[in-house]
């Protein structure tokens, strides 16, 4: 379960979120929808510790995680699938799984699911097909797979998703949501971050409209799917056509 | 099968000699491309294993292996060190590390010489292989062919663990990107210190088993350090593969070269060197397109016609900005902080006017030196703030201008315009042939190319014995006329003030054009490039225009100091020289002119002045001012006048991908359709 209250974060002396309150309980998907610029970057960057928010907290199950370095971050439980992917472009995908892979610790909180490769590679078959290939030769799409795999591979228990479809096609989007849907399932708290509603909706559980850096709508995703008009309507978009 | 046999020996020493160098230059090339630290302490860390190994090596077994551990070992635990002190850097960039290790190399140089003596030490291989094996009839040191088996093993191992091992996988994410590994679980630090740790052992290893070879004295550091980044920049941090040939190909130079054409040898690794950095720039770079932009059918024309409109923008923006007060409009400033910014440079300017009065003939001659070196850091400062192009290697445009001004003199051209503008014209002509390997590159890169530039160019002058004097330099050439029919300048308070007119003149050229349209083009060009290109300006060619000038601002600078001096050696052109420049640049701030020449005038006072009331420890104290700089200045001296965050650089912050500037995020009042979104 991820807390996040009264988070304010920016650059450089520009403050970019204003005091953000979230929560995604385990096994369910809350989604941060919103324009560029909003600021749902930035919430996943200080959530995962690579950005020090100015105020606020972030709490992990209960435990207060705020402003701590990445890599604690990261091995207390919070998997990050980044935008833009970012696999390292010189290590092969076998390469990759043999780095991520952490088993959780055994005093710690336990974890909702606990990931091996070989179970990666039976959710994402395709990875296993690219092996020895290095992670800039890998399509767009199986570089998103090898990022989620590189996240869940430490068997996290909170899951950030930054804009994980962007740029797939949309056969391959479907499938990217349906896999958000099955790691819910699993018990994984996630937190996705879209520009685009219509598909946020898809598969979330909660929604929140980010409009510069503060939270402007929260709705229930059954709500949101029965009548995105307040939905749209908060992001300042037509209805949506169909 | 004569020739071959005449040079078996030297061409298995090649072998050696590469191998040594392999093993230095990986570690080398480790801590820049994973750490991101040029560490140009490496050659210390070589010397702190040779230093060792030779200090505990007595002919026995036992002795070699004590050496190797214990000059592990301390090399390991200095490289620990280093990533102690460059670690709190690591959001800084590359300069403030690389003057950082500089600064630490000096001292750590003092430090041994100190410790071991400032002879050569000698080195006692093991009695067993001390004696000769025969090789295809010739006879053979057997510790080098022991030798050359160990650094394979230690390469072999070095590789294993890089390209099979987790920690290796580890290790080259972080080459790649730190930020996603630290967001894996890896912590950066330990990332960081593992690596300069094992750096440092690698690099101790083969201080203690190379001794024999490149024996511990007190030019190892230097020497060493140099032919790995020669090695490094070969090998172009890419792949292991290419870094091994690049190691036994200047191993092979070094000892078949002198042995098969001993004048040619320093060239051969400046061809090499040249034709590789040459070929990469052409053919290794992603296709830009500016190749295919438009037919160029004179380049030099184009060339100086941009630069002559350039000037003709900058005399047509100046004139109405001294008569008119202060139009409020874009890039002009209100009169009180136009008169705050201006303050520095009044009160250097009063002082360097008042200087003569106040000093004795001796100390103004330190100004006058002074004020050549500080011209050499306004060109250092142009590059490394404007161009975004940080350069060790402005001693070599230096070195030009210097030169042409003494054999000038020497032929009896001896009036001072004529000089300058001759050696600005000769520097800038070098600039204009070294330019295009330079100005592809970028960040710590450009550091190394231009190091390499730089040090290629002392040795070109260390041979070209006929024009430069080789090691004993130039003296006793006619002294300079201010003007023509003037008469000869000798006092100092004279060759001072001439230094003082040139450098005024040349240092508000140089303001006007960073001023210009022309400046603000090459401060675009820095900050944000891909844009510049997309907006249609032609990045490449005004980042060589920047380089081409601030080549002939560094042969100003050259030529003032021949005639200051009045006599010419090598050191004055050498790597030292590159790096007080650099500092000089990084202490005033790295984008203040005004700050360079103090930062300049700050180290001419700490080598001459200080270190004279504690004489042999000038290195001590210079590299404890590097260190201090770094640490204690982190904007330089422009940075303690507290101006606006316009000298902000381009740091390495955690990239905000969604963040684009203020203007084009959705604000909810007026914006009725925000991007491409809007329906009918």
């Amino acid at each position: 379960m991820l807390e996040v209250t009264g988070l304010t974060a920016g650059y450089h002396g520009g403050t970019v979120l204003h005091g953000l309150d979230l929560s995604v309980p385990a096994g369910t998907v809350h989604a941060v929808v919103g324009h560029n610029g909003a600021g749902k970057t930035t919430l996943v960057h200080s959530v995962a510790g690579l950005l020090r928010p100015g105020s606020g907290t972030v709490r992990l199950g209960g435990r207060d995680v705020t402003g701590l370095p990445a890599h604690r971050i990261a091995r207390a439980g919070i998997g990050l699938v980044p935008q833009g992917r970012r696999v390292f472009a010189g290590l092969t995908v076998a390469e990759h799984l043999r780095l991520s892979h952490r088993p959780p610790p055994s005093g710690g909180a336990s974890r909702p699911s606990v990931w091996t490769p070989a179970r990666v590679l039976e959710l994402l078959p395709r990875l296993g097909e690219r092996r020895g290939h290095r992670g800039a030769s890998l399509s767009g799409g199986e570089q998103q797979m090898l990022a989620l795999a590189r996240a869940l591979l430490a068997s996290p228990s909170v899951l950030l998703l930054d804009e994980p479809t962007e740029g797939l096609a949309p056969a391959l989007v479907q499938q990217v949501y349906d896999l958000v849907t099955t790691l819910a399932g699993e018990g994984i708290a996630v937190l996705l971050v879209s520009p685009s509603p219509a598909q946020a909706i898809r598969c979330a559980d909660r929604l929140t409209v980010l409009t510069s850096g503060r939270a402007v709508l929260r709705s229930d995703g059954d709500q949101a799917r029965a009548d995105p008009t307040a939905l749209n309507a908060a992001l300042e978009l037509a209805p949506a056509k169909g | 099968m004569g020739l071959l046999d005449a040079h078996l020996v030297p061409a298995v020493d090649g072998v050696a000699y590469g191998l040594l160098l392999f093993v230095v230059a990986s570690g080398l090339s480790l801590a820049f491309g994973t750490a991101g630290v040029l560490n140009l302490s490496h050659g210390m860390l070589y010397a702190v294993g040779a230093y060792t190994g030779a200090e505990l090596s007595d002919g026995t077994w036992g002795g070699l292996l004590l050496g190797l551990a214990a000059g592990t070992t301390a090399a390991c635990l200095v490289g620990a060190g280093l990533s102690a002190a460059s670690f709190p850097l690591a959001r800084r960039g590359h300069l403030a590390q690389a003057l950082l290790t500089f600064g630490l190399a000096l001292i750590g140089g003092d430090l041994l010489i100190q410790f071991f003596g400032a002879d050569d030490l000698p080195v006692r291989v093991p009695a067993a292989l001390d004696t000769s094996v025969s090789l295809l009839g010739h006879r053979y040191p057997a510790y080098r062919l022991c030798f050359i088996v160990m650094a394979v093993l230690l390469a072999a191992f070095g590789t294993w663990v890089l390209v099979r091992t987790r920690v290796g996988a580890a290790v080259r994410a972080a080459a790649d990107d730190p930020q996603m590994l630290a967001a894996t679980g890896y912590s950066p630090r330990t990332v960081h210190l593992g690596v300069l740790a094992a750096a440092g052992a690698l690099a101790g290893a083969a201080g203690v088993l190379g001794a024999p070879i490149i024996g511990p004295g007190p030019g190892t550091a230097e020497t060493v350090l140099m032919l790995s980044l020669v090695v490094v920049v070969l090998g172009g941090l890419r792949s292991l593969w290419a870094t091994f040939f690049a190691a036994i190909g200047v191993g092979e130079v070094q000892t078949l070269g002198v042995s098969v054409a001993p004048g040619l040898a320093p060239y051969l690794l400046f061809a090499a060197m040249a034709a590789v950095l040459v070929l990469r720039s052409r053919f290794a770079e992603p296709a830009t397109g500016h190749s295919t932009d438009g037919p160029v059918p004179d380049p030099l024309g184009r060339l100086v016609g941009r630069v002559g409109a350039g000037l003709r923008r900058v005399m047509r923006s100046a004139r109405p900005k001294t008569r008119s007060a202060s139009p409020p409009g874009r890039g002009r400033l209100p009169s009180g902080a136009a008169w705050r910014r201006a303050a520095p440079l009044l009160v250097l300017c009063v002082a360097l006017v008042a200087l003569p009065g106040l000093l004795d003939a001796y100390t103004i001659s330190l100004a006058g030196s002074a004020l050549a070196l500080g011209l050499l850091a306004v060109s250092v400062t142009v590059l490394t703030g404007y161009a975004g192009l940080p350069t060790l290697g402005q001693t070599a445009p230096f070195a030009v201008g210097a030169y042409t001004t003494a054999n000038l003199a020497a032929a009896g051209w001896t009036v001072g315009p004529v000089q300058i503008l001759l050696s600005a014209l000769a520097a800038a002509v070098f600039s204009a042939v070294t330019g295009p390997a330079v100005i592809r590159a970028r960040g710590t890169t450009v550091l190394m190319i231009t190091l390499a530039v730089g040090e290629l160019t002392s040795a070109a002058v260390n041979q070209l014995k006929s024009v430069t004097g080789g090691a004993d330099g130039l003296v006793g050439f006619p002294a300079t006329q201010a003007l023509w029919g003037g008469e000869d300048l000798f006092e100092e308070s004279e060759l001072y003030t001439y230094a003082l007119v040139v450098a005024a003149v040349a240092v508000a050229a140089t303001l006007l054009v960073l001023r210009s349209p022309a400046g603000k083009l090459l401060t675009g060009a820095r900050g944000a490039e891909a844009r510049m290109r997309a907006s249609g300006h032609p990045v490449w060619r005004y980042l060589l225009v920047a380089y081409i000038g601030a080549g002939a601002l560094a042969g100003v600078g050259g030529s003032v100091m021949v005639t200051v001096q009045q006599y010419l050696s090598p050191a004055d052109v050498g790597f030292e020289i590159a790096a007080f420049a650099l500092l000089a640049a990084v202490i005033g701030g790295t984008t203040s002119v005004v700050g360079a020449l103090f930062g300049a005038g700050l180290i001419v006072a700490t080598r001459d002045w200080v270190a004279g009331a504690w004489p042999g420890h000038g290195p001590l104290l210079l590299g404890v001012l590097f260190v201090a700089a770094v640490y204690l200045l982190p904007r330089g001296l422009a940075g303690l006048r507290g101006t606006s965050g316009e000298e902000e650089t381009t740091t390495a912050s955690p990239g905000p991908r969604d963040e684009p500037p203020v203007v084009s995020a959705p604000s909810p009042a007026p914006a009725p359709s925000p991007v491409g979104k809007a329906g009918p």
